[in-house]
């Protein structure tokens, strides 16, 4: 029987032998290394759906004081795997662009298809932590993994800039987390979120301290996830960043940024405070998101908006603490955001990545234009999509729980999304293309491609499976 | 008499001097030396939480100074990132000024 701590061991170690092998075998076509991690992170992901949800029990020792393996987490876990193995992918069409930057040598490719093995520990980690000392830890892995992969393209200055951006905001909100949770640990004296939950059930612990203290490890986490007013770094970093790299980013980083927003906020929605804190920054990230993105000219840049657009939306589910909503819309967006960035990738090689690169494409390449078309609809929230049935359910969540304003909100900004998302399609399908010659695709990105439009059509018509598997 | 308020006071000095100088200060480096300030104030509340947080058996609760070592640990490594981004910013631009990084903009 498989127990879930072997998931992670498994994979630190697949990413330890691809270091070594990457060290020692000089002569070998780096792309091997990144099959070899598509295979291996596959068949760890085969290997999770045999391991049975335990989770930690009330009075727990050992490692089980800072680690679950709850539904929530395993499901979390295939999430993680499934979006390191389509960010390998993407990666490996993305492999001539960080060749380029290193000219005259294959150095840095070995390394470019490692770190996101390490980064993907950290994500399965962070998604079973239960102990403030393991999400620090883990978050951290993941953030570190993120300084490389931001800055890898180091020759080029725009990606340079982004690395320092967010290097310095991510190290200022890592601050934030641990002032944070120093303090709950001064109220309540401890660290773990169940024992911190019955602490705070004492009347005679300090709840005004405890209350600063998630307040700035609201901070930190709200920089990970891209909610206003910690979102200032997302547009730069994402439109900077190699774009597999900011796929990961915007799919990976914000996934896990979310599971640790819900476990983090349990024991203290008794306050009282933190219903309306949370839902002034869920109205101000929908209001900002989905405003700021209206005149982008830029895909990248207006994927990153779109991005903080929809942590807008996922944050309405976190305020009415519907954590199958939340789980839901994540799975949606990350089929969603994952086949637009896919599609980005083999595009802006061709053209750039600008709207207007996107003129004619679906005289050029049928297959992509309409790969990017069901990304762009399901994004925008067109019904029969996976993004339609996940605003959805995050509405439905707000009705019943009489959030009226976020609703309202909520349902404006939508239509200010088919603006934008529209905008695209508008310019592969009506406008005259540039150039004429078609849009050569790699066999494994058109199965990967193909099989996220399926994903999305079929969640969309068909959610049922994903929603017994939370109902469990 | 020490009490628990002088050192949390300290702490709180300590991290907004460090808030202060990342947001204010123009030289990278300047910054990333805040963030260290930042995070080695939050150790210090840290061990102070811990020494004056003491058990039935009268020892302080060690919880969070192990916390205090992981802390370290990740910010050595943060710095360690930190510094070989900063030195390929400089190698490329010749400046480690924030006002000369600004090519990504609305």
């Amino acid at each position: 029987m498989i127990t879930a701590p072997q998931l992670e061991i498994a994979v630190l170690l697949l990413g330890m032998a691809i270091l070594m092998f990457e060290a020692f075998a000089t002569r070998v076509d780096k792309r091997v290394l990144a099959f070899a991690a598509i295979v291996g992170l596959a068949l760890i992901l085969i290997a999770s759906f045999f391991v049975s949800p335990t989770p930690s029990p009330d009075r727990a020792t050992g490692l089980w004081n800072f680690y679950t393996a709850d539904k929530l987490s395993v499901f979390f876990k295939q999430f993680a795997l499934l979006t390191t193995i389509f960010v390998l992918i993407m990666m490996i069409d993305y492999a001539p662009v960080v060749r380029a930057s290193f000219p005259g040598t294959t150095d840095g490719l070995g390394e470019f298809f490692s770190v996101p093995i390490f980064t993907c520990v950290g994500l399965m980690y962070l998604v079973s932590a239960v102990d403030f000392i393991f999400i620090f830890v883990s978050l951290e892995l993941v953030t570190v993994s993120f300084y490389v992969l931001v800055s890898f393209t180091r020759k080029n200055p725009v990606t340079l800039e982004a690395g320092v951006k967010y290097l310095v905001l991510s190290a200022l909100s890592t601050a934030f987390l641990v002032y944070g949770i120093a303090w709950i640990f001064g109220a309540t004296g401890q660290t773990n979120l169940q024992r911190i939950t019955e602490a705070l059930a004492n009347p005679n612990t300090d709840h005004s301290a405890a209350l600063l203290g998630v307040v700035l490890v609201l901070v930190a986490l709200g920089f990970k996830i891209a909610a206003v007013p910690f979102q200032i770094w997302v547009p730069d970093v994402y439109q900077g960043a190699p774009t597999p790299v900011t796929a990961y980013l915007s799919v990976g980083s914000k996934a896990a940024g979310f599971v640790v927003l819900l476990r983090v906020l349990r024991p203290f929605v008794t306050l009282p405070q933190m219903q309306r804190l949370l839902v002034l920054i869920a109205l101000l990230t929908l209001i900002y998101g989905n405003l700021a993105a209206l005149p982008q000219g830029n895909l990248k840049r207006l994927l990153a908006y779109s991005s903080i657009a929809h942590s807008g939306y996922l944050l309405i589910g976190v305020v009415c603490l519907d954590g199958n909503a939340v789980v839901f819309y994540l799975a949606a967006y990350f089929l969603m955001t994952l086949l637009s960035f896919a599609v980005l990738v083999i595009v802006a090689q061709q053209t750039g990545e600008q709207i207007s690169d996107f003129d004619g494409l679906a005289k050029r390449s049928p297959f992509l234009a309409f790969a990017m078309l069901i990304g762009m609809v399901s994004l925008a929230g067109v019904p029969f999509t996976a993004g339609f049935l996940g605003k959805f359910f995050i509405f439905y969540a707000a009705i019943l729980q009489r959030q009226i304003a976020l609703v309202v909100i909520g349902v404006i900004t939508v239509g200010c999304g088919f603006y934008y998302y529209l905008k695209v399609v508008r310019a592969m399908y009506w406008q005259p293309a540039n150039k004429a010659e078609d849009i050569p695709i790699s066999g494994l990105s058109r199965l990967a491609i193909s099989a996220l439009i399926a994903a999305t059509i079929w969640l969309g018509v068909y959610p049922q499976p994903i929603l017994n598997m939370l109902k469990r | 008499m020490v009490t628990l308020g002088d050192y949390l006071i300290v702490s709180g000095i300590l991290f907004a001097i460090g808030f202060a100088g990342v947001m204010l200060r123009r030289n990278l480096i300047v910054i990333l030396m805040s963030l260290e300030l930042m995070l080695n104030a939050a150790n210090l509340s840290l061990v102070a939480f811990s020494r004056f947080r003491l058990q039935p058996s009268g020892l302080p609760d060690y919880n969070a100074q192990i916390f205090v070592f992981f802390i370290i640990t990740v910010a050595a490594a943060e710095v360690a990132l930190g510094l070989a981004i900063l030195v390929a910013l400089f190698r490329a631009r010749q400046t480690t000024d924030v006002k000369d990084i600004t090519q990504l903009r609305f």
